[in-house]
C-alpha cells in the first residue's frame, strides 16, 4: 500500500493543479463540480497509464482525496491573486444584467459583490477545511470513476470475486 | 466487522451526507429570506462547487438555491441512486457499474451543458435539472463501491501487519 501511495503522488498533483486552476478561473469555473471530478479522473489515469500494478476502486478513492486537496490548495492561491479580478469581475455582471434584466432577482447584488464575505484568518481557516472536505469527496468520487474506466481489469473467472463476502471487491463491472 | 456491514456503514454515511447537503442547499435560501446570517456561510459553502449564477438557478422563498439546476439536479440523482443501491446492488455486490451505462447517463447532460457554452441553445432550468439528475443516479454506485473497497483494504491491511 505504501509503494501504490508513492505512484499516487506525482498524478494527484497533476490532477490536482489542473483541477484547482480551472475551477478557481472565473469564467471558466461554470462547469462548477465537474473540474474536481474530472482533475481525479485524469489522477486515475496517469496513476494506472503506465504502472503494471492493478488499482482497485479504493486505489482510486485516495488519489481522488489527494488531488482534491491539492485542488482546494492552488485554488486558494488562486483566489488570493485575482482577488481584484473577482471582484471587477463581478461588478461588470452586475452592471452589465442590470442593463439586460427588467427586474433583478433578490439578492443578486449582494451575491455578486461578495462583500459579505469579509476575510479573517479563522473564517479562511474554516473555509479552507470545509472546501478541502468537499473537494476531498468530489476528488474521491473522479478517482473512482477513472479507474472504472481506465483501470487494468482484473480477470472476471468464476471465483465469485464479485461478493463482498470474499473480501476481493471491487473493478469488475457488472 | 464483516464486509457486509461495512457495505451498510459506507452507505448510510452516504446517504447521510448526501440528505444533509441537499438540505442544506434549501436551507440556504431560508434562512435569507429570514434575515439569518447563517445563510452566508451555506452560500460559501456551495459557492465552493457552484456558479450560483441566480438566472441559472431555481429560487425558493425568493431567493436563489445554493446551487444552479443542474447541480442541484446532480445532488438529487446521487440522492436517488443511493436511494436505489440496496434494490438494485444490494449490499453483498461490489461490482462497479459498466461504462456503457455511464456514457450513456452522462450523453445527455455533456451535449446540454456542450449546447449551452458554445451558445447553440440556451436551456430551460428543467432540463439542466433532469440531465444532470440523469448523471447523479449513476454516481452512488462508484462511490459507495469505491469507498467500501478503500476500507476493506485498510482493515486488510491493518490485520496483515497485525
Amino acid at each position: 500500500m505504501n509503494n501504490q501511495k508513492s505512484l499516487m503522488l506525482t498524478p494527484a498533483l497533476i490532477g490536482g493543479v489542473i483541477a484547482g486552476a480551472l475551477s478557481g478561473i472565473p469564467i471558466l469555473n461554470c462547469l462548477c463540480c465537474l473540474w474536481i471530478i474530472g482533475g481525479a479522473i485524469l489522477a486515475a489515469y496517469l496513476m494506472v497509464k503506465d504502472s503494471p500494478t492493478v488499482f482497485t476502486s479504493g486505489d482510486g478513492a485516495i488519489v481522488g482525496v489527494f488531488t482534491g486537496i491539492v485542488a482546494v490548495l492552488v485554488r486558494t492561491v488562486l483566489e488570493i491573486i485575482l482577488r481584484p479580478f473577482y471582484q471587477e469581475f463581478a461588478q461588470r455582471m452586475l452592471e452589465r444584467a442590470a442593463e439586460w434584466a427588467e427586474e433583478m432577482p433578490p439578492g443578486f447584488e449582494e451575491l455578486l459583490e461578495g462583500g459579505a464575505f469579509e476575510s479573517t484568518v479563522p473564517r479562511f481557516l474554516f473555509g479552507l477545511l470545509v472546501y478541502a472536505i468537499i473537494f476531498s469527496g468530489l476528488g474521491a468520487l473522479g478517482g473512482i470513476l477513472g479507474i472504472s474506466l481506465f483501470a487494468k481489469k482484473i480477470p472476471s473467472a468464476t471465483e465469485g470475486g464479485n461478493d463482498v463476502s470474499t473480501e476481493n471487491t471491487s473493478d469488475r463491472q457488472s | 466487522m464483516t464486509n457486509r456491514k461495512t457495505v451498510f456503514l459506507v452507505y448510510s454515511f452516504t446517504l447521510s451526507i448526501i440528505i444533509i447537503w441537499i438540505a442544506l442547499i434549501f436551507l440556504a435560501p431560508y434562512l435569507k429570506s429570514r434575515s439569518s446570517s447563517l445563510n452566508l456561510l451555506i452560500y460559501a459553502a456551495c459557492s465552493s462547487v457552484c456558479h450560483q449564477i441566480p438566472s441559472r438557478s431555481l429560487h425558493v422563498f425568493g431567493y436563489p438555491l445554493a446551487v444552479c439546476a443542474r447541480c442541484l439536479g446532480i445532488y438529487l440523482g446521487f440522492l436517488g441512486g443511493t436511494g436505489a443501491f440496496p434494490l438494485v446492488r444490494s449490499f453483498s455486490n461490489l461490482s462497479l457499474p459498466k461504462t456503457k451505462s455511464f456514457i450513456l447517463l452522462s450523453l445527455p447532460m455533456i451535449i446540454d451543458a456542450a449546447g449551452n457554452i458554445f451558445q447553440l441553445w440556451r436551456s430551460p432550468h428543467w432540463l439542466r435539472l433532469i440531465t444532470g439528475l440523469l448523471w447523479g443516479l449513476i454516481l452512488p454506485f462508484y462511490f459507495i463501491v469505491g469507498l467500501t473497497d478503500f476500507f476493506l483494504r485498510l482493515r486488510k491491511h491493518k490485520n496483515l501487519r497485525l
